[in-house]
């Protein structure tokens, strides 16, 4: 179980995320929702080990370690805003390279043909460029990657950014056929309708303070979604 | 095998030694502008040991290599707050402050350089060339090598994966800086006479020159690279004052037709009949 408290990150002078307190419970799917310069990504990015933080994470009852390679070898894996894949290397080097903070390294043949099965794609590319494949394509590389790494905790930062509409509906589907397998998921997302549509639970980010949370019902019933998005006009049904 | 076969052998193996030391820090992405100074450090250093204490020429050849390595992971550790144009130029200024400590450093000879040296033969100087080049072309196979162009690729990505992308980049400085340290040791032992401007600005740029021209993405580009460099001013001796000028261009028109170098895996692949299947792996300029 994730658990932050008082979430502060700054870029010098600047604050971006203003004390924030979040949970994520074993097999959830947690989003977390908010218009551009809300925090997010600073948020997702402090708890990655990639910004510095003050305030309290915890991961299972024990401090959330500060450095990347340490929070992944803890369970949690970043899929970053923007895929963050190796583009100049092939996917099967990007599939490989996923699986590199693991202890178990016995059965990674397998479970790189079986992240292949689960995106043919990726196995009809795998010695191909990965910055040649399309948006879609290169989002589920950078999934099937965090996910060799075994994590608990997935984090993903808005994966459905720039994809065509039913790549999108793609993408959500995964999103729920992975909590179904039991992974934890961090969502962070700017398409809030589809998002609260997955979640269990949801949290709405506004200038980098937490404007509310709740069950996606409650969330969706709430002004401070429209107001946060549309500034208080509410959208339409 | 004339004197004049024998110093154009000597001059590519002892090229070819110091470009695979450029090669490996670049695989990180980090261009050095300063590795004639950790030849100077291997020159001076094995020089040192086998004229003053008698120390016999692998071990000492070796502990140039030590010294350069451990110098290179020194200069790694400030060169991490740096990247691209700005790395380039902290490692020139590196260069030329080390060629300046070893003008004024009285004790091994400064501005009339040092001498002594017992002379290799040109066999010796290959055999280390490919004792370096087996080295890297194994490691190529290897996972670290993967994580060092990881690395390359995307610092954040790689971080992302659980790369220590830093350690990393400390490592290939100290690992690149040992092996131009072996090249500098291997120059010293066959030219005889060592002095502080055989190190400077000119050959850090001939040695970036030989991996870039050769191939920046296999072991065995910077060899023939620094091959060419060699061999290409003697064979345009026929356009008499022009050479240079002429090997300038051809070094343009190389650049210009493939920006990957000369080799690069796919070509290696096809030369060495190594085909996997009908698969052809895209290739990248790796050199950013």
């Amino acid at each position: 179980m994730l658990e932050i408290e008082g979430l502060e990150v700054s870029y010098g002078p600047i604050r971006a995320v203003k004390g924030i307190d979040l949970r994520v419970g074993t097999g959830e799917i947690v989003a977390l929702i908010g218009a551009n310069g809300a925090g997010k990504s600073s948020t997702v990015k402090a708890l990655a080990g990639l910004l510095p933080y003050a305030g309290r994470a915890s991961w299972n009852g024990r401090p959330l370690p500060h450095a990347p390679e340490a929070v992944l070898r803890a369970g949690i894996a970043l899929v970053p805003e923007g895929r963050g894949i190796l583009q100049r290397m092939t996917v099967e080097e990007n599939l490989r390279l996923g699986a590199y903070a693991r202890q178990d390294r016995g059965a990674l043949t397998a479970d790189i043909e079986a992240q292949m099965d689960r995106f043919p794609i990726l196995r009809k590319r795998r010695g191909g460029l990965a910055g040649l494949l399309s948006g879609g394509e290169q989002q589920m590389l950078a999934i099937a990657r965090a996910l060799l790494s075994r994590p608990r905790l997935l984090v993903l930062d808005e994966p459905s950014l720039g994809l065509a509409p039913l790549m999108v509906e793609q993408v959500f589907a995964l999103i729920s056929e992975l909590r179904a397998g039991g992974l934890s998921i961090l969502l962070v997302e700017q398409k809030a309708r589809q998002t609260l549509r997955v979640a269990d639970h949801a949290f709405l980010l506004e200038t980098g303070r937490m404007r509310a949370s709740g069950t996606p019902d409650e969330l969706a019933a709430s002004p401070a979604l429209a107001e946060a998005f549309l500034g208080g006009i509410a959208p339409a049904a | 095998m004339s004197a004049y076969t024998a110093g154009l052998l000597a001059e590519i193996g002892i090229g070819g030694i110091a470009a695979l030391g450029v090669y490996v820090i670049l695989a990180t992405g980090q261009l050095s502008l300063g590795n004639a100074a950790f030849m100077a450090i291997g020159a001076y250093a094995a020089g040192w040991l086998t004229v003053t204490h008698d120390v016999g020429l692998t071990a000492a050849v070796l502990a140039g290599a030590l010294l350069s390595g451990i110098v290179g992971v020194l200069v790694g550790f400030p060169a991490l707050r740096l990247r691209g144009i700005y790395l380039a130029m902290a490692t020139l200024g590196f260069g030329e402050m080390t060629r300046s400590f070893f003008l004024f450093f009285e004790p091994l000879g400064g501005a009339a350089g040092f001498s002594g040296m017992r002379q290799l033969q040109v066999s010796t100087i290959w055999i280390w060339l490919g004792i370096v080049l087996g080295v890297l072309v194994l490691l190529a196979r290897s996972r670290l090598w993967l994580t060092l162009r990881a690395v390359n690729d995307d610092e954040v990505a790689a971080n992302l994966i659980g790369l220590h992308a830093t350690a990393l980049k400390v490592g290939a400085f100290g690992m690149g800086a040992a092996i131009s340290g072996i090249s500098g040791a291997l120059f010293a032992h066959w030219h005889l006479f060592i002095e502080p401007g055989n190190f400077g600005f000119e050959r850090s740029t001939e040695l970036v020159m030989a991996v870039i021209l050769g191939g920046s993405t296999v072991a065995a580009g910077p060899v023939l690279g620094a091959g060419l460099l060699v061999l290409l001013p003697e064979t345009l001796r026929f356009v008499a004052d022009w050479r240079l000028a002429a090997f300038g261009a051809l070094l343009i028109l190389v650049l210009l037709v493939r920006r990957q170098g000369l080799l690069d895996r796919n070509l290696l692949r096809a030369l060495t009949f190594r085909r996997r299947g009908a698969e052809a792996r895209p290739e990248a300029a790796e050199v950013s």
